[in-house]
C-alpha cells in the first residue's frame, strides 16, 4: 500500500524496522508514525469504541482526535498518529478481545441500545438496592478503554524551566512566520511544534498557491514549508521545540511536554497561538467506520508518509479542500468515485473544479452522503438527492462502490488553548466557528497572548503567514524590540492583508473579521475613566 | 412559609429536598448552574471515618440517605463502596490511630492495613510510599448523578430553581430578615438558607453578618480512562494526595487543597506537578499515561472543622455552610438538620454559627 512513484513529491524512506501489532511483525520505516505504518500493512481497525465496541482507526492523523488510541510499549491510550516507529516497538489493539479485528464483545453494538439505552446507568435498576449494587458493580466491569500498564514505565522523565521574550505555539505558516519576524528584531523566541518537522499542514500541500508574489504565490506549499522551517533554522535565537505538545496556558506559563520525556514549563512575556484548525465531521450512518476519513487525513497518508489510502474514493464536499484533495488522489494513481457537494453548486474555485472535470469526476451537487456501507470497513457508500429545502429526496438513493471516503467539509480552530486561557471568544460563521476577538495586531483580549492562522479563523496559508508576521512583529515592538522599522513592516504587512482580504474571495472572511476585531485602547479604558470621557466630551 | 435557598450544591438541594417534603414552598437561588461549584467538582469520595464524632454520625447517616434516596430519585449515583482507604507516613500514623480508634468506638467498621496488603488490593501500590493505613467503610460516588437526582427529585416537590439568578442582596426590618434582592425584584421569605460554599462568606457579608469560613481551593486532573483496578478511594493524609477511579475508569486524583483568597476556579501547572510525582510515588503505575483534563473547585471551611448550620443573629438568615472537603460525605444530612431548624426551631450548639463568637476552639485539621 505504500506509494513507490509520484509526480510531484519525492519520498525518502528511513531504514526498515519491525514493529510488533498484537505480537505479529509489521514493517515500517524510520520516520513514519505508528498509524501509518498500520495502515500501510493493512491494518484498519486499531481499538474498539468504548461503549458499543464499535471499530476504530485512523481518522484525522495530527493528534487532534481520539479515534486512534492504542497501547504502545505498554502504555495505554497513545494516539498513534503522532507517535514515530522505533524497532521492536509493540503495539496492542485495546478495549477487545481477543483482538480489535474481531472482538467477541461487538455483539454489544447490536444489543446494547435495545436493553441498556443511553442512560441506563442513572434510570434502570434502581430497585431495590441489591439490584442497584449488583448492576453498579457489573457495569463498572465494562469500564474502562486502555489497560492498566503490567509494569512501570521506565524512562526517567526529566524537567526544563525556560525564560523566553515569546513563545509561539504551533510551527504551521502562521507560526514560522511569527517566531521568524519576531526573531528578526532580536526578540528571544521558543518555538514549538507537535511533529518532528516544522511545516504544520503545509507538508501535506502539494499544489501550488495562489495571491501576490510577495507573498509565495504560485510556490508549492511543500516549497513554503521547506523555505520557513530554513529561515527558522538560520536564526540562532529561535528555540526550535519538536515533538513537543503544549498542553496548557497558565497565567503567562506554557507548559508543555517534548518528546513523552521532558516537561518544559516556559516563562513568556509573550504567547503567539498558531495551533491551527481540525477537521469537521458529518453525521451520516456508519460515519465512524474505519474507512471514514478527514481529508487531510487522507492527505497526510499519501503526501507526507505515500501511503495509499485506498483503492477508490468518495469525496464527501466540494470546497477547494475536496477538489485539490480529488486531484492529488488521481495524481498519486488512486481513483476517486465521486465528489457530493450538498450545495446546488460547487463550492471551491473554478479552476480546481475545471481540473477535476477534466479528469472525469462526477460532482453531484445537492446531494449528500446518506451512510457509509460495511462491516468493519467501508465498503461502499450511498448518497441521495436533496431538494431545495435541504431535505431528502426519497427514491434517488445511489449506491457508490469505493473503499474510503474522505470528510471535506470545512475546519474548526483548534481554540482550546485560548478558551483555557480566558480569551474571550465568539462563534462566527465566516471564520469556521468559535474565535477568539482581537485587535488588528492579533491580540487577544488576554493581555500578550495573540493568535495567527486557522485557529483566529479558517483562511489559507497565505493570510496564515501575514497574520503570523503581524502578530510576531507587534509582540517583539511591545517588548522593546525593532524600533521604527519594526512598526513601519507590521503596518506594511497590515496594509498588504486587507488588501489580500479584499480579493473577490475574501468577502465572507472580511465580514468575519469586523465581527471579532476591536480597538485596544477603547477596551483597556475602565468604566469610571469612560464615564468621565464621556461627560467631558471626549467620546 | 417561604424559604429561600442560595445555592443549588449538594447542601442547598438537600435543604430544599427536606423542607419541600414537609409541604414548605422552597425556591433555590442559583448564581450560576448546577454543578458549577464544589458539587460538580469534586472527586467524589465518600467515608464515614471522620476525626470528630459530630463528622461521624452526620456521615452514616448521609450514606444511608444515599441508599434509600437513590430508590426513592429512581436515579443511580453509582455509588461503589468498595472501602475508603487513608495511609499515612510514620509521623501521621499516630493521628490515624488515634481517629480510628474514635470510628470503632462509634461502631464504624476501620481495619489496620499494611503497605504489602494494600499492593494486593490496590496492584501497583508502592508499599515503600507509605508506613501503614486504615481501610474503611465508604467509597466512591459520582458527584453528577447526585445532583441531577436530587434536581429532578426537588422539582417533583414543586421546589423552584433559578439558575444565572444571583443574589444581590437581603431585605432587613427590625433586624428581621423579609426578602431577597435577586436581579431587579424583591422577593419575601420568611427564611433564607445560606448553602454557597466557597461563596457562603460573600453571602453573609450581604447580609451583614459575619461568618469566618475560610475559601480552600483544591484540583484535581484525571487521566486517560483504564479498565478498572483501583477499587477503594485512597487518601494519603501525609501528602495529601488522593486517587480514585471512576465509573468510566478515567483515574481521578488530586492534592487536598490550600487557602484562597477569593473563589478563584483556574488551574495551575505546579498543581499537575505537584500531583503527578504524588500519584506517581504512591502508584508507579501511572506513570507516563496521559492526562486528559484537569480542574480546580472552591469549598468553605469553618475554623474548627465542623460544619456551620444553624440561625444566625440576623432573624431568619441561617447558615449551612462549612463543610469542609466533605461536602458530599455530609451534606445529606445536613439537609434534615436545617429542616429541623427552620421547622421546629431546633438548636444545634455543636453546629451553631454563634459558637465562635467565643474564643475559638482548636482543632486537629
Amino acid at each position: 500500500m505504500r506509494l513507490t512513484e509520484h509526480p510531484i513529491v519525492k519520498f525518502k524512506r528511513g531504514k526498515e524496522i519491525t514493529i510488533y501489532f498484537n505480537g505479529e511483525p509489521v514493517k515500517a520505516y524510520e520516520g513514519e508514525t505508528v498509524a501509518s505504518a498500520l495502515y500501510a500493512a493493512g491494518i484498519t481497525t486499531f481499538s474498539r469504541s468504548f461503549r458499543f465496541h464499535r471499530p476504530r482507526g485512523f481518522f484525522c492523523a495530527i493528534g487532534k482526535c481520539s479515534s486512534c488510541m492504542m497501547e504502545v510499549d505498554g502504555i495505554p491510550n497513545i494516539r498513534i498518529c503522532k507517535v514515530y516507529v522505533r524497532d521492536g516497538m509493540k503495539i496492542k489493539t485495546q478495549n477487545s478481545f481477543p483482538n480489535a479485528d474481531s472482538d467477541f464483545l461487538s455483539i454489544l453494538d447490536s444489543i446494547v441500545d435495545r436493553f441498556y439505552p443511553h442512560g441506563s446507568h442513572y434510570r434502570k435498576f434502581n430497585k431495590p438496592k441489591v439490584l442497584r449494587d449488583f448492576v453498579t458493580k457489573q457495569v463498572r466491569r465494562f469500564a474502562g478503554t486502555g489497560n492498566p500498564p503490567k509494569k512501570a514505565f521506565e524512562e526517567k522523565g526529566s524537567f526544563e524551566e525556560i525564560e523566553t521574550d515569546i513563545a509561539v505555539v504551533g510551527g504551521g505558516p502562521g507560526g514560522m512566520s511569527a517566531a521568524i519576524y519576531a526573531a528578526r528584531t532580536g526578540a528571544r523566541v521558543v518555538l514549538m511544534d507537535e511533529n518532528p518537522f516544522l511545516g504544520g499542514q503545509l507538508v501535506k500541500q502539494t499544489h501550488r498557491f495562489f495571491g501576490s508574489g510577495k507573498h509565495r504565490a504560485g510556490t508549492r506549499g511543500i516549497r513554503i514549508a521547506e523555505i520557513l522551517s530554513n529561515e527558522v533554522g538560520e536564526l540562532k535565537n529561535i528555540d526550535v521545540r519538536f515533538e513537543t505538545k503544549v498542553f496548557g496556558l497558565y497565567n503567562g506559563v506554557v507548559g508543555a511536554v517534548e518528546k513523552d520525556k521532558k516537561l518544559l514549563k516556559i516563562k513568556a512575556k509573550k504567547i503567539v497561538i498558531a495551533t491551527g484548525a481540525y477537521e469537521r465531521t458529518l453525521l451520516f450512518e456508519n460515519n465512524d467506520l474505519p474507512g471514514v476519513y478527514g481529508a487531510g487525513g487522507v492527505q497526510t497518508l499519501m503526501n507526507v508518509f505515500g501511503i495509499k489510502p485506498g483503492d477508490k474514493g468518495l469525496i464527501v464536499g466540494s470546497g477547494n479542500v475536496g477538489l485539490i484533495l480529488t486531484y492529488q488522489l488521481m495524481q498519486a494513481g488512486i481513483d476517486v468515485a465521486a465528489i457530493v457537494e450538498a450545495m446546488p453548486r460547487i463550492g471551491g474555485y473554478f479552476v480546481h473544479a475545471a481540473k477535476v472535470r477534466r479528469l472525469g469526476v462526477p460532482i453531484y451537487t445537492s446531494h449528500t452522503i446518506k451512510r457509509a456501507i460495511g462491516d468493519k470497513k467501508v465498503e461502499g457508500a450511498e448518497i441521495v438527492k436533496l431538494d431545495e429545502n435541504w431535505c431528502e429526496v426519497k427514491g434517488s438513493e445511489k449506491r457508490i462502490d469505493c473503499d474510503f471516503i474522505c470528510v471535506a467539509i470545512g475546519l474548526s480552530p483548534t481554540h482550546e488553548l485560548l478558551y483555557q486561557a480566558g480569551c474571550e471568544m465568539k462563534f462566527v460563521p465566516e471564520l469556521g466557528g468559535l474565535v477568539p476577538m482581537r485587535t488588528e495586531y492579533g491580540e487577544t483580549t488576554v493581555e500578550g497572548i495573540y493568535v495567527a492562522g486557522d485557529v483566529a479563523g479558517i483562511e489559507e496559508a497565505t493570510s496564515a503567514m501575514m497574520e503570523g508576521r503581524i502578530a510576531g512583529l507587534d509582540a517583539a515592538i511591545k517588548l522593546g524590540y525593532g524600533g521604527e522599522e519594526a512598526i513601519r513592516l507590521r503596518d506594511e504587512v497590515v496594509r498588504d492583508l486587507k488588501e489580500f482580504r479584499e480579493g473577490p474571495f475574501g468577502e465572507r472572511i472580511l465580514s468575519g473579521i469586523k465581527k471579532v476585531t476591536f480597538e485596544k485602547e477603547a477596551i483597556s479604558v475602565s468604566a469610571p475613566e469612560r464615564e468621565e470621557a464621556i461627560s467631558e466630551g471626549i467620546e | 412559609m417561604k424559604v429561600a435557598v442560595i445555592g443549588s450544591g449538594i447542601t442547598g438541594l438537600s435543604t430544599a429536598h427536606n423542607l419541600a417534603k414537609q409541604g414548605v414552598e422552597v425556591v433555590i437561588f442559583e448564581k450560576k448552574t448546577y454543578l458549577y461549584g464544589a458539587s460538580g467538582r469534586n472527586s467524589g469520595g465518600i467515608t464515614t471515618m471522620m476525626d470528630r464524632k459530630e463528622l461521624i454520625e452526620l456521615a452514616k447517616r448521609s450514606i444511608k440517605i444515599y441508599d434509600d434516596i437513590q430508590g426513592e430519585f429512581s436515579f443511580n449515583f453509582l455509588f461503589r463502596k468498595d472501602g475508603y482507604l487513608k495511609v499515612a507516613d510514620g509521623f501521621d500514623m499516630g493521628r490515624l490511630e488515634k481517629e480510628c480508634r474514635l470510628q470503632r468506638s462509634m461502631g464504624v467498621k476501620v481495619r489496620e492495613i499494611d503497605p504489602f496488603e494494600i499492593r494486593e488490593i490496590v496492584p501497583g501500590f508502592n508499599p515503600e510510599s507509605v508506613d501503614g493505613g486504615f481501610i474503611g467503610e465508604g467509597g466512591v460516588i459520582f458527584p453528577w448523578p447526585v445532583i441531577w437526582g436530587y434536581v429532578e427529585g426537588c422539582r417533583k416537590l414543586g421546589v423552584e430553581i433559578m439558575r444565572n439568578s444571583e443574589v444581590k442582596g437581603f431585605e432587613v426590618e427590625n433586624g428581621e430578615l423579609k426578602g431577597v434582592k435577586v436581579k431587579d425584584e424583591t422577593i419575601k421569605v420568611d427564611f433564607v438558607i445560606n448553602a454557597s460554599g466557597a461563596w457562603s462568606v460573600l453571602i453573609s457579608k450581604l447580609a451583614g453578618v459575619e461568618l469566618r469560613n475560610r475559601i480552600i481551593k483544591e484540583e484535581i486532573c484525571v487521566i486517560e480512562s483504564l479498565k478498572p483496578f483501583i477499587d477503594p478511594y485512597i487518601l494519603n493524609i501525609s501528602t495529601g494526595v488522593y486517587i480514585s477511579q471512576s465509573a468510566r475508569g478515567e483515574v481521578v486524583g488530586g492534592v487536598v487543597g490550600r487557602e484562597a483568597t477569593e473563589p478563584d476556579t483556574s488551574s495551575t501547572l505546579d498543581f499537575l506537578i505537584g500531583y503527578a510525582k504524588g500519584a506517581a510515588e504512591m502508584i508507579p503505575l501511572l506513570k507516563g499515561l496521559s492526562v486528559l483534563r484537569q480542574w480546580a473547585g472552591v469549598y468553605d471551611a469553618s475554623p474548627d472543622g465542623l460544619p456551620v448550620v444553624g440561625e444566625t443573629e440576623l432573624k431568619g438568615f441561617v447558615q449551612a455552610n462549612g463543610l469542609g472537603r466533605r461536602g458530599m460525605s455530609l451534606a445529606p444530612a445536613i439537609g434534615e438538620i436545617v429542616a429541623k431548624i427552620v421547622l421546629k426551631g431546633k438548636e444545634y450548639d455543636e453546629f451553631s454559627p454563634s459558637r465562635f463568637q467565643f474564643p475559638e476552639r482548636t482543632t486537629e485539621n
